[in-house]
């Protein structure tokens, strides 16, 4: 008799596994035929949360009396049964509103409830994205994981896929702030360049091409679709397709980390996320029989995608939602209940208590007003750099089109055939002229010098800005004439 | 301004106090930890790059262009406001409001170890618990998602694969998944109605073979061990940590229960207390790293719990947080700080009066109802803290003098837990999930919080009946 308190119910994984068996022996050896073959060793040593496993038998019909749960008793929560705030009207900023949690909400709200996040929640979210990326999540085979923030869903996300010395696709440059994460995990690093445009496919293409034949091939790609961190550009639907397509061709995953979604303000309409590509594309459909084409339509896709409320309802609650095929997500719960049980359910029920009573509709249109600030403080930033960096050819850039920063190139030795080095400029130079920015090198993965410099522009006022660029021109002009 | 930005050295070339302490309490120095205790991974650690960089933004004169905080302007919510109980009066409603300064630093990105007002405030609160001061004693304080949270960003500091950890048999499920995604050897300390024993734990570090990496840490459930239910006494307290000075291993301290202690006798001072009572020149402090959560008292649902310990050891949990979550939920930490600034310590301690003799009650119900249906046919010790009771089932008639705690003779739990139970409508946590090795157990794990006194006694009357149909066919 096996006490392992898992195997009372077939997982999503056990079952995929069951349903690709038969094709197995037509696989090259090595080949990763379904997602259990992209898990680290650490997920796989972890046993789910034994209680967890138990708990879905206190809905036995007829219900048990169930001494079960470690839960506390609500009554000795001392809230008292109210919680309200004000918010404002998302189709009229300046009205305000208040709203109160509903009582039932908020007694959710104060204890433990579920690893992937209240299930009210998750159907919330789960709905939006089906409307949002025109995906379905019962055919599909994917569903939603809420985490405290989405950096937390991107860091077990790798955890669950990636051993020492596995590789991994990035970016370049790319978020810094989840570089040290990622090295924790000792992948090899694969670093694609990037342009105005995204990612440069056909340098993914070439490399995908070289590939060692005797060399495990990538397992994933480490993507910033919308206002790239740091670059602030957004993948053009080209781009995205192709990327798409080379994913499918060379078996490996795309962790699409979009916190910037909806902070995009171009003036054409936006691209579709790789998460509603991958269905319209048609991709999800490849017919079964091939090989190469295991993670098929019922089992959710080669597309992890992670959103985040930080940037349009508030970096405070803490809320990142990843979206993708449920045994990734399981790998990640898992991973969860060892690691923090689960994200708060009370700020769960803060958010879902102000999207319900905006509804979808006025999600949309506060976004949209979130978007048009963002857009609006971009303008004044560009007017600003232009300037005072860009009329002598001090700075060059490319416009973003969403988020919150600016990439710009730094020329510090005009007419020689050097690329600048802005690191000691920024770290030492800059500070000690009052300015505080980041230097490029700092989200180049694979490290190395970088002319660019990063500057956030979302909460300085116009005229700091305007100071903090007088200060940037004076110091490149007198490194120039150093130079 | 003669200042410069540097790039974060790793906890290799960063000792965080000083060797020497100048004052009464000896502290154990940065190197040790370095030498004896960091694990691979957490000498490796590196902050979040941007995050380290946050300390220069309060410099004076200086334009900050850094960080990828989102504007303000862009939140919906202002003014918070929330009813909470009069911690001397239940019955009373207090109306509280979020101050509005609290509320900005609740809506947006903070320092990864917590907001600082909150930080303080709980500072204190464990100065005034547990006799320790902050100032130049080396511990530090860091805010998580829970105390679980902490408590595997702690193993993560202290264990990678192939380390070894003491832990109690039985022991918090929770506990065991962490360790075993940090590929840890778990080594099992046994426990009796006093809880750990200290003269099994003496004998296996006597015994410890010389060519095995040595024990790095204890881990302990103190107060109403989940899922014991035990309260170690202090005289066992004082043999374990003087064990770990002997030793050198240190103790992680997972006091979830700590508030609900609901006793005859006075408690027992924490681990985290006894370290620097018990501190000489040869026997410094800075051993014990100190779990606290405000799941049970607060709300769970909030998602806050601490780590209180050796600045070393905090210092690797917060780059961990730094790279791995960026922080805890700000708004749910503004929250409690309203709650407790409202309250002051003593109201705080009010109302955890009030929930400890609200679980004494439960705990009385069930234990009438056990006396009832149970005499003779199961074995408890009643707990003193904590909301669990760790019930012995007699299921083998033939074996119940056997004194071993677990013997297949004696029947499994488990099996019976996920049928005949669930056919009679009682639901139990199998004692086997609480052994590291997942061993067959005839103990079940029973949970008073949430039923009312008429529920439980219909649950001890069916589980009744499901031991007495076990033995029959037996
Ligand atoms: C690209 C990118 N990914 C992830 C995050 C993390 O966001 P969250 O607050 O949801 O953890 C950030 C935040 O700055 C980011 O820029
Ligand atoms: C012994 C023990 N440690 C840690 C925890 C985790 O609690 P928290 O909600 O603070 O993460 C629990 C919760 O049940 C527990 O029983």
């Amino acid at each position: 008799m096996s006490l392992s308190t898992a195997d009372t119910q077939p997982s999503a994984e056990q079952t995929i596994n069951a349903t690709s068996k038969a094709n197995d022996a037509a696989r090259l050896p090595g080949a990763r035929t379904h997602y259990s073959d992209f898990f680290s060793d650490i997920v796989k040593r972890m046993k789910p949360s034994p209680i967890h496993s138990l708990l879905h038998l206190e809905h036995h019909i007829p219900k048990p009396i169930s001494l079960l749960a470690g839960k506390p008793n609500p009554a000795m929560f001392p809230f008292a049964g109210s919680m309200s705030w004000t918010s404002r009207d998302p189709h009229n900023p300046e009205k305000i509103e208040t709203l109160t949690m509903d009582e039932d909400l908020l007694k959710l709200g104060l204890n433990y409830s579920e690893t992937p996040g209240l299930l009210q929640m998750r159907q919330f979210l789960e709905e939006m994205q089906e409307d949002e990326h025109g995906r379905l999540k019962e055919e599909e085979g994917w569903r939603v994981t809420v985490g405290p923030g989405s950096q937390d869903l991107i860091s077990k996300a790798v955890t669950a896929l990636l051993n020492p010395g596995d590789s991994m696709l990035v970016e370049s440059p790319t978020y810094a702030g989840i570089m040290p994460m990622f090295r924790q995990l000792q992948p090899e690093f694969i670093c694609i360049p990037s342009d105005a445009h995204g990612l440069l496919t056909d340098k993914l293409r070439e490399v995908l091409k070289g590939w060692p034949s005797d060399k495990p091939r990538p397992k994933l790609i480490y993507t910033i679709p919308y206002g790239s961190n740091p670059s602030g550009f957004s993948a053009t639907l080209e781009r995205r397709t192709e990327l798409l397509k080379l994913a499918y061709e060379h078996n490996f995953l795309i962790l699409e980390d979009d916190p910037y979604y909806n902070l995009y303000y171009g003036s054409s309409p936006r691209y579709p996320s790789y998460f509603s590509l991958e269905k319209s594309l048609g991709l999800l459909d490849t017919a079964p029989d091939t090989p190469k084409d295991l993670l098929r339509v019922n089992t959710g896709g080669r597309v992890i995608r992670f959103d985040s409320f930080s940037k349009v309802l508030s970096a405070g609650l803490r809320l990142g939602f990843v979206t993708g095929p449920a045994p990734v997500l399981d790998a990640i719960d898992k991973q969860t209940s060892a690691a923090s049980l689960e994200p708060s359910t009370l700020t769960q029920t803060i958010a879902l208590t102000i999207l319900r009573s905006w509804g979808r509709e006025g999600y949309k249109a506060h976004t949209t007003n979130v978007a048009a600030f963002y857009r609006s403080k971009r303008d004044t930033c560009e007017r600003l750099l232009a300037q005072y960096l860009g009329k002598d050819g001090l700075a060059t850039w490319d416009t973003p089109e969403a988020g919150m920063f600016m990439w710009f190139k730094l020329h510090l030795h005009p007419g020689m055939d050097v690329e600048s080095d802005t690191e000691d400029f920024i770290r030492r130079k800059a500070v000690e002229k009052g300015v505080l920015a980041l230097p490029g090198s700092m989200f180049l993965p694979e490290g190395g010098k970088s002319a660019y410099v990063r500057l956030s522009f979302s909460v300085v006022p116009e005229n700091v800005l305007e100071e903090a660029m007088r200060r940037l021109r004076a110091l490149v002009i007198e490194a120039r004439g150093e130079a | 301004m003669a200042i410069a930005i540097q790039n974060e050295p790793n906890a290799q070339g960063q000792p965080s106090s000083s060797a020497v302490s100048l004052n009464a309490v000896p502290i154990l120095p940065a190197e040790f930890y370095l030498e004896h205790f960091l694990s691979e991974g957490a000498k490796a650690k590196k902050h979040n790059p941007i995050r380290f960089l946050f300390k220069y933004e309060s410099t004076p004169g200086l334009i900050s262009l850094l960080a990828g905080k989102p504007n303000p302007r862009t939140f919906p919510m202002s003014s918070v406001s929330l009813t909470c109980a009069d911690p001397w009066d239940h019955d009373k409603e207090l109306s509280l409001t979020v101050d509005p300064d609290l509320l900005s630093q609740g809506l947006q990105y903070s320092v990864e170890s917590g907001i600082p007002a909150f930080k303080d405030w709980l500072v204190g609160l464990q100065e005034r618990e547990h006799g320790r001061s902050m100032e130049d004693e080396g511990w530090k304080i860091a805010v998580g998602t829970g105390s679980q949270d902490m408590l595997s960003k702690a193993f993560a500091a202290i264990v990678g694969p192939g380390d070894v950890v003491l832990i109690e048999r039985p022991t918090y499920p929770g506990a065991i998944t962490a360790l075993q995604g940090l590929g840890a050897i778990m080594v099992d300390v046994q426990t009796n109605e006093e809880g750990l024993r200290p003269e099994h734990l003496q004998s296996i570090m006597e015994n410890w073979p010389s060519d095995r990496p040595k024990p790095k840490a204890l881990y302990t459930v103190p107060y109403g061990g989940n899922p014991a239910g035990t309260t170690i006494p202090e005289r066992r307290r004082k043999e374990i940590l003087a064990l770990a000075r002997k030793y050198n291993f240190l103790i992680i301290e997972d006091d979830p229960y700590y508030h609900l202690y609901y006793g005859e006798q006075e408690r027992p001072a924490s681990y985290f207390s006894l370290e620097k009572q018990l501190a000489s020149a040869t026997e410094p402090v800075g051993r014990v790293v100190r779990l606290d959560s405000l799941s049970k008292i607060l709300s769970a649902g909030m998602r806050i719990g601490t780590a209180t310990g050796p600045a070393s050891i905090i210092e690797v949990i917060d780059r961990h947080t730094s790279s791995a979550n960026s922080q805890t939920a700000t708004l749910t930490q503004a929250m409690a700080l309203t709650i407790f600034q409202n309250w002051g310590y003593d109201g705080f301690k009010a109302h955890t009066k009030f929930v400890s003799a609200f679980y004494r009650e439960k705990r009385n119900q069930l234990e009438n109802a056990l006396r009832k249906h149970l005499t003779g046919l199961a074995d408890w010790v009643p707990p003193c803290a904590g909301m669990f009771i760790w019930l012995k089932l007699h299921l083998n008639t033939a074996a119940t003098s056997s004194s071993a705690q677990n013997d297949p003779e004696h029947g499994d739990s488990n099996e019976l837990i996920r049928t005949k139970a669930l056919e009679k409508g009682i639901l139990l946590l199998p004692g086997t999930v609480c052994f590291s090795s997942g061993e067959v157990t005839p103990y079940v794990r029973m949970s008073f919080s949430l039923v009312d006194e008429a529920q439980m006694n219909e649950a001890m009357r069916r589980l009744r009946e499901v031991i007495l149909e076990a033995r029959g066919g037996a």
